[in-house]
């Protein structure tokens, strides 16, 4: 017989049967009418805004027809609908011209994340054992409206609180509203790597609470102390295009960057010259490539105008901060900080930045007030190439830290009986030392509007879970980033796949269901008439000369992500007026008998959970650290000398114990880091964050020391010292450079 | 004239960010192993970065260079697959076509640049993760390598648009999802072929190396080392 | 003399090990089918996980062998093409992309609310109308997974490939049913004809 026809008969004889199911539709869910009219593999481009960081890149996101499962009035269907497929740049928006940072291209998992809350839920066991039930958003929406109303009845000062991440545009004029109209409300607004110090400095010194805008395509000489500024500060897509234009951008002309910190982050990665600075020692650096150039006469004094003129002695050039003075302490020779001052003397435009641990000492405002009078000194505040200032509005803040309100509720000097939470995690990313949980635990009602359950959401009492930011509007006026002024503005990108309700929608209409003052204060029924109303004033202002009326401006607007000025229009510097209090060095504290704990502890921002906030997309944990390729973890970063002298092996698992608590974690040969240093990722050890973060790693932030950055009110996040032992082995997975195991000889790996 | 697709890396840009290795697993339906299989090295990274430390404290250099698939004109997977499910197309890709594929993992074994991933079990997303599928890629099922395709159903899709508009390829219209998404606008992608393109011109750079050329793949990735600083000449 | 012997002895022995492996991996597969919603994310069990959850439908794809598909109206293209009708009415964007698109029933509901209103087949279609439901067609061509084909309606059409090529005559046909196999075979035939690429990766990516 023929082969082929026997293989067929003896493979059909050999299987067993199996339920005829495809093909039959009555063994296939229902389907539901789609509520879209697209066409099935053709693509459309919708605009939107990425919100994971405080950048406010603008996102063109790739919709196709999909089918997705979804409830609808109690049925579980098919529904055709589009689905957000993937996120690029916009290629119009001034902040990233059409590119984006692998946090922001993962932010598509938010909306498709397996442990989204799909609906409204309400506590039915005691606090924190996350047994919740569902509730109807007519349910939910009166038992929120019952207790404001209550709360408002009762007049109680300090009664309503507010965490939530830094919020702008509409969405955080609405919570303001709220806030105000509660006697003496606690508003938090909650980021573990906030610019709160650099903002204050900007003001200090230029006269703008913002951010730098940092002109790096055009400049000729840049000094980082500490900046990561291509992976996690300020604005980095911005300031990666920068970057490569200041790289390779300009036949002739190749820029040289410097970096000063205490461990190669990954920014420091690129520099052409890495140099090791003592912590807490930037500004005094700073001041001493300032006496050099003053000194040697390369620029006068007065250049630095009223930046210079808040340090002390700078108008007799600095006399404390000669480089042979200073070399002991900033660790740095005498020699090399002369050299380096001269070179960025003589190769303008030469701009200085200071950022992250820099700005996390108990004296980082003052290393950020000496950064800013350098860069001053070097001419190019204001100018191409240097440091420019948006003119966006300067963000407002409202004075209240997690820091202040855990100790005020827990002093019982505030008695808040309502709390809203919104985008924030206050007790995965405060230190245990400030008592965060203990101050949750006597709020009486805690309402969280997050789409997951994580260490502060699980808190809840009532859960009103937001849609994901591509099914949501968007309004953002970046502070940095661009010379322009840039108003973004967005409608959803994709229809929401479970039963939630846009958070600025919900509290319209709980104010309107409060009435009063309340309901007046917010006239709009919707969070996008907010946004419109805001554009309309927009119009008036600046868009008569782009659109025939409002209407056609806020339509144009939509369509290509927001309005933004033809040419730059950056605002004017103040670098004259009078000299106000000069602000004196003073050496940074750190906490920790350095005998009984020998290093300094680093918590670094990660490029892939920025803050602890991504951990929960499995992207962003699958994707090598880019340093260190570990995926899958957190580490402890250890020089190698260090580490033979304590007999400590690539993998051990060792504890990390500071005055305030102690971790375990595997350990990491980092050559890039002091001897006496020790450097952990933030954004791992969740104890409660979906299953993909849930138990993974240890968390730095909970051991850090309670200090703060003096006249700034900040966390100094980079003061704590640790000592560290081995206690066993631990599991470290490495991506590393290629697929074979990595022999044990092989330390930097 | 066929196109000859290739790529030029500037390392002077490259920050190391892994923008192009998130685009890429959102592009190409790469599925996320979880912890158990990464610890065993199957994780999947079309393209990764790799890092190389010089020196000891203080005196310390880092380098990135991220590497994908080469195309490699000479490439050592091609004859050893012994379903010529590795092959090289008519515009100068290695192709990987998933339903020849047996599994025999013999082109990851000769693969130098070990480009090549395998998938030991069948690619799990926990719903709703899979929608964020792109339909334009094919889902590899259990037993089936795969690696980087310069985003071939990019190219496939500029083709026929080009085609339906009755025109020309313009450079720089078909962008890879990694060359894309970087964001120091390190990656250059074009046709090694026209002369007049930015990859060509690139290519011919002074700066120009190629990895591991001398085990004679002929490799269509083109790395531009990282520059030092030249005091006031230089580019 | 010995050959046909050693044939039939080989067959014998092929035949055996197959069935005793199809055995053994049904075994195996009633033991992986127990996999539920709490297993661990993204872990694969360490076990085999197969492209397919049972053997029998694996042999199945491997031998191309399709159920004939149910439709739960019976639609009759012959009906609607006879009244004037073009291909592209309903299957919209057959000529901008990969898809051909099968319509909603709002779309067959435009016309169908007033015409032939009695028949019991328009009774369906409006009860799913009132339902909020949308019509649950079955597909009736296209590739197996297995196969990793990405195929693109809208250059063949735009080279002039009539729909009846690949889908017979319509005309004729009451429900859809597959008239024509879409073998590799059948493909390449056409693409070497039409001088179109026949290279692998024009179809499978």
């Amino acid at each position: 017989m023929e082969r082929r026809d026997f293989l067929k008969i003896s493979a059909v004889a050999g299987a067993t049967a199996a339920l005829e199911g495809c093909g039959n539709p009555d063994h296939q869910l229902i389907r539901f009418i789609p509520e879209e009219d697209l066409i099935p593999g053709i693509a459309t481009w919708k605009p939107s805004v990425c919100t994971l960081c405080p950048a406010g890149c603008g996102l063109l996101v790739r919709v196709m027809q999909g089918e997705a499962e979804v409830v609808r009035d109690g049925r579980l269907g098919l529904l055709k609908m589009g689905l957000a497929k993937k996120l690029e740049g916009n290629p119009a928006h001034p902040i990233n011209q059409g590119k984006l940072c692998p946090r922001g291209q993962a932010g598509l998992q938010v909306t498709y994340h397996p442990d989204r809350l799909k609906g409204p839920l309400a506590r039915v066991g005691p606090r924190g054992s996350g047994q919740f039930r569902e509730v109807s958003w007519d349910d939910a929406i009166k038992q929120l409206t019952s207790q404001l109303a209550d709360l408002q009845a009762s007049n109680q000062e300090g009664g309503l609180a507010l965490i939530t991440s830094p919020l702008r545009g509409q969405k955080r004029a609405i919570f303001e509203v709220f806030a105000n109209h509660f006697k003496k409300s606690l508003f938090v607004e909650s980021a573990f790597l906030g610019d709160s110090v650099i903002r204050a400095a900007n003001a200090a010194s230029f006269g703008h609470a913002l951010p730098p805008t940092v002109d790096l395509g055009q400049s000729n000489y840049v000094l980082s102390f500490g900046a990561d500024f291509v992976g996690t500060w300020n604005s980095p897509v911005a300031q990666s295009i920068g970057f490569g234009e200041m790289r390779k951008g300009r036949p002739g002309q190749r820029a040289k960057f410097v970096q000063f910190e205490q461990r190669i982050s990954h920014t420091g990665a690129s520099a052409d010259e890495w140099v090791p600075v003592q912590p807490g020692m930037e500004g005094m650096l700073a001041l001493g490539l300032a006496h050099v150039i003053m000194t040697e006469k390369l620029r006068p004094a007065a250049a630095a105008g009223h930046a210079g003129s808040l340090i002390e002695g700078w108008s007799q050039g600095l006399p404390d901060y000669a480089p042979e003075r200073i070399a002991t302490q900033t660790g740095l020779q005498a020699e090399t900080i002369a050299r380096i001052a001269r070179e960025a003397a003589a190769h303008e435009p030469a701009v200085a930045i200071i950022g992250d641990a820099a700005t996390a000492h108990t004296n980082g405002y003052f290393s950020a007030l000496a950064v800013n009078a350098l860069s001053a000194l070097l001419g190019s505040v204001g100018k191409p190439g240097g440091i420019l200032f948006s003119s966006a509005p300067a963000a407002k803040e409202s004075g209240v830290s997690v820091e202040i309100l855990a100790s005020q509720i827990n002093s019982g000097a505030a008695a808040a009986k309502v709390l809203l939470l919104y985008n924030a995690n206050p007790v995965f990313s405060a230190p245990a030392a400030w008592g965060v949980r203990a101050a949750l635990d006597k709020i009486p009602f805690i309402a969280s509007f997050g789409s997951f359950l994580d260490e502060t959401s699980a808190l809840a009492d009532l859960i009103l879970p937001d849609h994901s930011p591509l099914e949501s509007w968007h309004d953002d006026a970046p502070p940095s980033g661009s010379a322009r002024t840039v108003m973004s503005v967005a409608p959803p990108a994709m229809h929401p796949l479970h039963n939630t309700r846009s958070t600025p929608d919900v509290l319209l209409d709980v104010a309107h269901q409060v009435g009063g003052a309340l309901g007046k204060a917010l006239p709009w029924k919707a969070y996008d008439e907010a946004i419109q109303a805001s554009f309309a004033a927009l119009y008036k202002e600046k868009g008569t000369k782009t659109a025939k009326d409002a209407d056609e401006f806020w339509t144009k607007a939509q369509e290509q992500g927001g309005w933004w000025s033809a040419e730059p229009n950056p605002a004017p510097v103040s670098t004259g007026g009078a000299p106000s209090a000069a602000a004196k060095a003073t050496a940074p504290q750190f906490d920790g008998d350095a005998n009984e704990y020998p290093f300094h502890f680093l918590p670094f921002a990660s490029q892939l959970f920025y803050d602890g906030s991504l951990a929960h997309l499995p992207w962003m944990q699958e994707a090598p650290d880019p340093l260190s390729t570990v995926m899958w973890g957190a580490w402890v970063e250890i020089n190698p000398k260090t580490a033979r002298k304590l007999s400590v092996q690539q993998g051990d698992l060792v504890e990390v114990a500071s005055p305030h608590g102690k971790l375990k974690a595997p350990a990491l040969i980092n050559p890039g880091i002091a001897p006496d240093a020790l450097a952990m990722p933030v954004g791992q050890g969740h104890e409660n964050f979906t299953r993909y973060a849930t138990g993974c790693g240890a968390n730095p932030i909970s051991i850090l020391s309670p200090l703060t950055v003096e006249g700034a009110n900040s966390f100094a996040w980079a003061a704590t010292r640790v000592k560290l032992s081995v206690v066993g082995r631990g599991k470290l997975i490495l991506f590393g450079g290629s697929l074979t195991e990595a022999s044990p000889e092989l330390e930097h790996r | 004239m066929a196109h000859n697709w290739g790529m030029v890396i500037d390392l002077d840009r490259c920050t190391g960010c892994e923008a192009c290795v998130v685009a890429c697993h959102a592009e190409n339906n790469i599925s996320t192993v979880g912890q158990e299989q990464a610890a065993r090295s199957r994780a999947k990274h079309w393209i990764r970065v790799e890092r190389y430390y010089e020196g000891e404290f203080p005196d310390v250099k880092v380098k990135f260079q991220p590497v994908l698939c080469q195309q490699c004109d000479a490439a050592p997977c091609e004859p050893v697959c012994p379903t010529f499910a590795s092959y090289h197309t008519s515009e100068g890709l290695n192709g990987q076509i998933y339903n020849r594929c047996i599994g025999t993992r013999y082109c990851a074994n000769a693969c130098p640049y070990n480009v090549r991933f395998f998938n030991f079990y069948n690619p799990v997303w926990d719903k709703p993760l899979n929608l964020q599928l792109n339909p334009d890629v094919s889902v590899r099922s259990v037993g089936v390598m795969e690696k980087c395709t310069f985003c071939v159903q990019r190219i496939k899709a500029g083709e026929i648009q080009a085609a339906a508009e009755k025109r020309e390829l313009k450079d720089g219209e078909i962008k890879p999802a990694c060359v894309q998404s970087c964001p120091t606008n390190a990656m250059v992608w074009g046709d090694l072929n026209d002369p007049e393109s930015e990859a060509s011109r690139l290519a011919n750079s002074s700066r120009a190396t190629k990895l591991l050329a001398e085990v004679g793949t002929r490799p269509k990735v083109t790395y531009l080392p990282r520059d030092s600083w030249h005091g006031t000449e230089n580019a | 003399m010995s050959r046909p012997a050693f044939r039939l002895s080989h067959y014998f022995c092929v035949a055996i090990t197959i069935g005793v492996a199809a055995l053994g991996l049904a075994v195996l597969d009633k033991a992986l089918s127990a996999q539920g919603t709490n297993a661990p994310p993204q872990e694969t069990s360490g076990v085999f996980t197969p492209a397919h959850p049972t053997v029998y439908e694996a042999l199945r794809e491997f031998l191309g062998i399709r159920s004939k598909p149910v439709q739960p109206i019976a639609y009759t293209h012959k009906v609607h093409l006879g009244n004037g009708m073009q291909c592209t009415d309903c299957h919209v964007g057959v000529d901008q992309g990969p898809d051909a698109r099968i319509p909603s029933v709002n779309f067959c509901m435009t016309c169908h609310q007033v015409i032939a209103t009695n028949k019991p087949e328009i009774k369906k279609l409006a009860q799913y109308k009132a339902r909020g439901e949308d019509i649950p067609w079955q597909r009736v061509y296209g590739f197996e997974p297995s196969a990793h084909v990405k195929f693109n309606h809208a250059p063949h059409i735009r080279a002039g490939v009539d729909c009846s090529v690949c889908h017979g005559d319509m005309r004729q046909q009451t429900v859809a049913e597959r008239k024509v196999d879409h073998t590799m075979g059948f493909c390449i035939n056409c693409h070497q004809q039409k001088n179109a690429s026949v290279d692998c990766v024009t179809c499978h990516f």
